[in-house]
């Protein structure tokens, strides 16, 4: 029993982090806690293969992944949506006053092809290690890099601000940084 | 013209490491972090500490060997 309550307050304690990637997998708050909860009947289903003192946050994001990616496959054409909408949509442009707006960000996002998106949410906001990131999409930590980088110049690119400094200070050099990254 | 530009950022990005290419300097980073704050903070729903209470009685889990 005390493996259960241990176990278990591990996972509660986990929710926040898988359901906020979920959302950022899904862009569904209600797809996304579905998500989480088959997570967690997985995760405690398959409890025997975790192994103890390893990272339990990489081993939940890990099956949220796999589950997440089994339903896309299930569901067909859902799939590949995003990116068929990302060339039909048009810039965001930045508020009136300058500064980037947090809505602004979530549609600049959304934007992005989904590979690209887990990559910079694992390393950027989850705070994984390019090596954990990896371990988590299955592949190389060369490739996560390289998503990352591409999502984020994409994101420059779409919210049209360059790197370090703050909110692109012009049409043009907005137009420069953009045929750069393109 | 554009494509050393584009080089010299490439290189740029390298050598400030993989850490730099989020970090605090940089506005994405500091998006990124906001928006997925956000998502933290939000309340957990009641459903998931009582399916975790019904996994717990349902599947109790053996001690590993």
């Amino acid at each position: 029993m005390a493996v259960s309550s241990a176990f278990k307050n591990d996972l509660l304690a986990a929710i926040p982090n898988l359901r906020a990637f979920a959302v950022s997998l899904t862009q569904n708050a209600d797809k996304a806690d579905d998500l989480v909860q088959e997570t967690l009947v997985k995760a405690w289903d398959k409890h025997e293969s975790f192994q103890m003192g390893t990272n339990l946050k990489a081993w939940l994001f890990t099956i949220l992944r796999n589950e997440f990616y089994s339903q896309m496959r299930k569901r067909g054409r859902e799939v590949q949506d995003t990116d068929g909408i990302m060339t039909e949509r048009l810039a965001v442009h930045p508020s009136q006053h300058g500064l980037l707006d947090l809505e602004d960000f979530r549609g600049a996002l959304e934007q992005l092809p989904q590979d690209q998106r887990e990559a910079i949410i694992l390393i950027g906001a989850s705070g994984f290690s390019y090596e954990e990131a990896a371990e988590i999409c299955g592949c190389a930590v060369g490739t996560i890099k390289s998503r990352v980088s591409r999502a984020r110049n994409r994101l420059q690119e779409i919210l049209k601000i360059s790197g370090e400094e703050e909110y692109g200070p012009d049409a043009i050099s907005a137009q420069v940084t953009g045929s750069n990254a393109a | 013209m554009t494509k050393q530009q584009s080089g010299a950022e490439q290189t740029a990005l390298r050598r400030q490491g993989s850490n730099d290419l989020l970090g605090a300097n940089s506005e994405i980073g500091r998006k990124l972090k906001q928006y997925y704050d956000e998502l933290l903070s939000d309340e957990v729903p009641e459903r998931f500490s009582q399916l975790l209470a019904q996994l717990e009685q349902a599947e109790p889990l053996q001690k590993k060997g």
